[in-house]
């Protein structure tokens, strides 16, 4: 439930973004880069395309490996050094990259 | 006014500032335009007007460079100008060479152009030598100087310089001549070692020193111990042996993961000693064995590859206000990677000290961060990034076809201004080496590769 909420108020926030020019860049955008190296660019090719990706499924599958063995697999661990706020930007953020 | 020249600013002389040998992949100057891994193939990413307007130079068009010119152009838009200046007009990967030293790649593979960044991004790519900077000043413009005489305007200049070698007594002939090699600024220093392991006698001994931390790619020279001792023990029977001297009390990264590749993976082959601080090097030029000696004694060697200490790019430490770290690295605010010594000026990747490893995959990340901050800066937000955060990421071959991986996840340490390892985010290494983690080291190696240069 506080994720959906959280979904909701982040569409809201963000939904001007879309229109201005020079607005903000998303606030999601320079920790969702941190993904770019194994993801792609925006999160086009590499491992699994992020780019388009419904943010809750995002959101889903980064606390389900926060909660996976870490030394199994590397993004197990990775996910593990992101709060759920930033999870949930880095998620809102691909979630708006076209595909 | 007229502005002050960076020479006058650091009270330095204006020899320091020429830099012959500015240390950008320093092997691959004289090198052919070969066939590289870069395509053009692309879509060119349509810029906007994001309220940012500039100009910005990058020096040193590396793993780090690279990105911050690509990701300036990127985020920054259509108003901001980015010049990138490399000595060369190719990049030879770091990554994956040491798989150059057992057959499986090729420095040629290795090789990535500039083409990308020039036509999908429009980055003006200038080979060239910088021979002088001078600091912008507030909003206004500074420039950077090449040798050829030619001036380029900047309102910010990123220096990602790479790293330069500390001298070893005896080390320079032999490398000049050879007979030794670093093989750790990938290019023909390592296509040379790779053929010196290839003619090393059956039953010889290759030796390697690794120097005292920090240095480029931590779990690098262990790695590269790894991939020597599989394909000599395939290669030049059972006698064939690797000694590492290393510099540092123990293994510097993927402790479990090196400790049981020396000790059960390749055990008897590889010899591992801590504390082996490497005092002198004498060459054998008649085809005898090589000696280098420690503070604990001599070790010969049929192969011998000496990595010798590190310090900052030489465009850092001959101007003290950017050396600001002991003479020998450049201090940063990690929000931005400004100089914490010269306003205006940013440095990205091993020449800076982050607080984080030396390494491609990370200054790939610290170039987005540094694009992220000159972007808002020329947007004329003076808000820094309150909350930083950067990722380190490596996989390590350990045969010719397993490999482990190493992650860290850094947040902001506002107390401190620096960089630490997120609590519970590494450094986390994988539990065993398996085949899966060999493929997927090329799947990441591919990506971050794109990532950096297309």
């Amino acid at each position: 439930m506080y994720r959906f909420l959280a979904a909701a108020s982040l569409a809201a926030l963000f939904a001007y973004s879309q229109t201005a020019t020079a607005a903000p860049p998303h606030p999601g955008r320079l920790l969702a880069s941190n993904c770019f190296q194994c993801h792609g660019t925006d999160g086009r090719k590499g491992f699994e395309e992020l780019a388009g990706k419904s943010s809750s499924s995002i959101y889903e599958e980064m606390k389900e490996m926060q909660a996976k063995a870490a030394d199994q697999n590397i993004m197990n661990a990775h996910a593990r050094g992101f709060s759920d706020n930033e999870i949930w930007l880095i998620a809102d953020y691909f979630s708006k990259v076209s595909r | 006014m007229k502005r002050r020249q960076f020479v006058g600013l650091l009270g330095a002389s204006a020899l320091s500032l020429l830099l012959p040998g500015a240390a950008l992949a320093d092997d691959e100057r004289k090198r052919r335009s070969t066939s590289t891994a870069t395509s053009t193939t692309g879509t060119a990413p349509v810029l906007a007007d994001t309220g940012a307007t500039g100009s910005v130079v990058v020096v040193g068009g590396g793993m780090a460079g690279a990105t911050a010119a690509k990701f300036l152009r990127l985020w920054g838009g259509s108003n901001v100008k980015v010049t990138l200046i490399d000595q060369n007009a190719t990049y030879s990967s770091n990554i994956m060479s040491n798989l150059v030293l057992n057959g499986s790649t090729t420095m040629s593979q290795l090789t990535y152009n500039y083409n990308a960044l020039k036509t999908l991004y429009g980055i003006n790519f200038v080979q060239g030598s910088v021979v002088g900077i001078v600091p912008p000043v507030g909003t206004g413009m500074g420039s950077v100087r090449l040798a050829n005489g030619t001036t380029i305007a900047a309102n910010k200049i990123i220096l990602a310089p790479g790293i330069e070698f500390d001298a070893v007594p005896g080390l320079t002939p032999a490398l000049q001549d050879g007979y030794v090699t670093h093989a750790w600024k990938a290019g023909a220093q390592t296509t040379k070692l790779a053929s010196q392991i290839r003619n090393m006698p059956v039953g010889g001994t290759f030796v390697m020193t690794i120097p005292a931390s920090p240095y480029r790619c931590p779990p690098g020279p262990y790695e590269r111990a790894c991939i020597v001792a599989d394909w000599v023990k395939k290669n030049k029977g059972p006698n064939a042996r690797v000694i590492v001297l290393d510099a540092n009390a123990g293994i510097q990264a993927e402790k479990h993961s090196f400790e049981t590749a020396f000790n059960v993976t390749h055990a008897g082959v590889i010899d591992y000693r801590p504390n082996q601080t490497v005092a002198s090097v004498t060459a054998n030029t008649t085809g005898g064995k090589h000696a280098v000696t420690t503070n604990t004694g001599t070790v010969y060697a049929d192969v011998l590859n000496v990595i010798p200490s590190h310090k900052a790019g030489k465009i850092i430490t001959d101007n003290p206000a950017l050396a600001n770290v002991g003479g020998r690295w450049a201090g940063v605010d990690v929000r931005s990677y400004e100089s914490s010594g010269v306003p205006n000026v940013y440095v990205i990747g091993d020449s800076a000290a982050s607080g984080q490893p030396k390494a491609g995959h990370i200054a790939n990340q610290e170039a987005k961060l540094c694009a992220d901050a000159i972007t808002r800066a020329l947007r004329g937000d003076l808000i820094p990034n309150p909350a930083p955060k950067t990722n380190s990421a490596c996989y390590s071959p350990i045969t010719a076809d397993t490999a482990s991986w190493l992650t860290v996840v850094y947040g902001y340490d506002a107390v401190n201004n620096k960089m630490v390892a997120v609590p519970g985010a590494g450094p986390i290494e994988a539990a065993a080496a398996s085949q899966d983690n060999f493929n997927d080291m090329k799947k990441w190696f591919a990506t971050l590769m794109a990532d950096s240069f297309a």
